[in-house]
């Protein structure tokens, strides 16, 4: 396994879709055990820049490593937990128990002729464990709530012990409290696993002040400040052209 | 009722049956959790243009039926996947355009015989030995490469995107899936029939699904129930002179029908 300090290396990535500039000479950069959070309006690119790092979308132009690795070169994508938008709404009829989907975060490692193993189970036990859906293993994953299918869904991307993980947007559908508790759950894993966090919010008042980097996409630009500096009203509403006011929560 | 596997020909399309049976509930629960249904449909028609090919330049209408599904599934999946056109648009096309090309060849040939009505509607008269021996080595490949890739096919069923970025390979495997499919499809012409084989790969994990299992244990019971069935299917086509792919079809539709009893929610 290689050692690279950098998780990401973005350098002047550009990208188009059609006649559509989404994305402008974006440099972005994520070290190991950064709690970072992106933010910007709707439209503005987050989810695009999140599915290039992802290798779901190709750069029109510009380079992204991973791990010190050329994209296009790298194969260890069970270092890179994903939990995309909308992740956790799942038809209630499929067929999937909690403890089946938690399983799937393993199924790269196995490879094609490879029997759950001993580490596998322990891996996919202790997922389960920390985020609390142990108790509902044999359960569809349709049949739970909001709140713990998220849990589900990041039992499962924890499940290939990854050293990033990134979550789009993780609250779509799921109900305040909930939110909370999953923001606390993505800073416990930051601080006792050591694991790298990337999420997009459009929920800025759950941006903490240790968060390391603070990105602001809105098409074409991208900031990457200080949270305390970037929260300011002043800056929000410059940023999203619009008067804004920030409501902190209490975590 | 013992007496029925003291027949040859019925010896052969219990093994052809059950072999398809196996084959066609296992894939089946893939494309179903992909509302992907319509492909087997749309396939069992292309097969039926390989018949009718076969069937008027006198080659082997199963052969042909393989290779005509094979090609379709190819390029339904490249519409699909390389140019993004929905996929039941896709379907659609394919399914009427294929049906009108079956029957331009058919009237060429002359007559609209009987041994096409075989092919549509299933005759456990027509598997003969050579028969046996293709879906023996294709059904075996078939199911060694469904049971290879079965959690990773089951990933992408569940969540396309993610099994992406997790490294699998999933244009190639849907590739693999399509043709599976499509391999199935013609090979199960014999016993089921073009018309009615779509039925045998949707029925038996639409069933299943109901009784709120996991997807291990609903694609065992998929697989019961499509045995079940062809075992069903196949004696009441012997005992009462039907065609057998319509009294297979017929058993499935009873097996839906006490699933949602039971399952009533």
């Amino acid at each position: 396994m290689k050692f690279s300090p950098s998780l990401f290396d973005v350098r002047n990535v550009n990208f188009t879709r059609g006649e559509n500039e989404i994305l402008k000479s974006v440099n972005l950069t994520i070290l190991v055990g950064e709690y970072c959070a992106i933010i910007g309006p709707n439209g503005g690119g987050k989810t695009t820049l999140i599915r290039l790092l992802m290798g779901l979308e190709k750069p029109t132009s510009g380079t992204i490593k991973l791990f010190g690795t050329e994209q296009s070169k790298f194969r260890e994508w069970h270092r890179i937990g994903y939990v995309p938008q909308r992740s956790a709404l799942v038809d209630a009829a499929f067929p999937a128990t909690v403890r089946e989907v938690v399983a799937m975060g393993r199924y790269a490692r196995r490879g094609i002729f490879g029997f759950e193993s001993l580490e596998d189970i322990g891996a996919i036990e202790e997922s389960m464990e920390q985020m609390g859906v142990a108790h509902l293993r044999d359960r569809l994953i349709g049949h739970l709530s909001g709140g713990q299918r998220q849990r589900v869904m990041i039992a499962r991307a924890l499940a290939s012990h990854p050293q990033v993980l990134i979550v789009d947007e993780p609250n779509t559908g799921v109900d305040v409290e909930s939110q909370h508790r999953f923001y606390e759950l993505l800073r416990v894993l930051n601080k006792t696993r050591h694991i790298a966090i990337l999420f997009i919010t459009h929920d800025i008042g759950v941006i903490a002040e240790d968060i390391s980097k603070l990105f602001f996409v809105n098409q074409t630009l991208l900031l990457s400040q200080t949270p305390q500096e970037m929260l300011r009203c002043d800056s929000m509403s410059r940023l999203y052209g619009t008067p804004a006011h920030v409501v902190s929560h209490n975590h | 009722m013992l007496e029925m596997l003291s027949y040859p020909f019925m010896q052969r399309a219990f093994i052809a049956g059950l072999m398809i049976a196996l084959l066609a509930a296992m894939s089946g629960s893939f494309i179903v959790l992909r509302r992907y249904s319509l492909l087997s449909e749309t396939l069992a028609h292309v097969s039926l243009v390989g018949v009718s090919v076969g069937i008027l330049f006198g080659l082997s209408p199963l052969w042909m039926a393989v290779i005509a599904s094979l090609i379709a599934s190819w390029l339904i999946e490249y519409l699909r996947s390389v140019h993004g056109m929905y996929s039941d648009s896709v379907l659609a096309i394919f399914l009427s355009g294929s049906l009108a090309l079956a029957i331009v060849i058919v009237s060429l040939s002359g007559s609209f015989n009987a041994s096409l009505f075989s092919y549509l509607f299933g005759s456990i008269l027509s598997v003969s030995n050579d028969d046996l021996i293709i879906m023996g080595v294709f059904g075996s490949l078939s199911m060694a490469l469904l049971v290879l890739f079965f959690k990773e096919l089951y990933f992408i069923a569940f969540d396309e995107e993610v099994a992406r970025t997790s490294g699998i390979r999933v244009a190639l495997l849907n590739f693999m899936l399509v043709s599976i499919i499509a391999i199935i499809i013609a090979l199960s012409i014999r016993v089921v029939g073009t018309l009615l084989i779509g039925a045998l790969m949707v029925i038996p994990p639409v069933a299943a699904i109901r009784f709120g299992m996991g997807f291990f244990s609903t694609t065992l019971l998929s697989i019961a129930i499509a045995l079940a069935c062809v075992v069903a299917g196949l004696s009441l086509s012997f005992f009462f002179s039907l065609p057998s792919g319509a009294a297979i079809v017929l058993c499935l539709l009873v097996a839906f029908i006490f699933a949602l009893v039971v399952n009533r929610r």
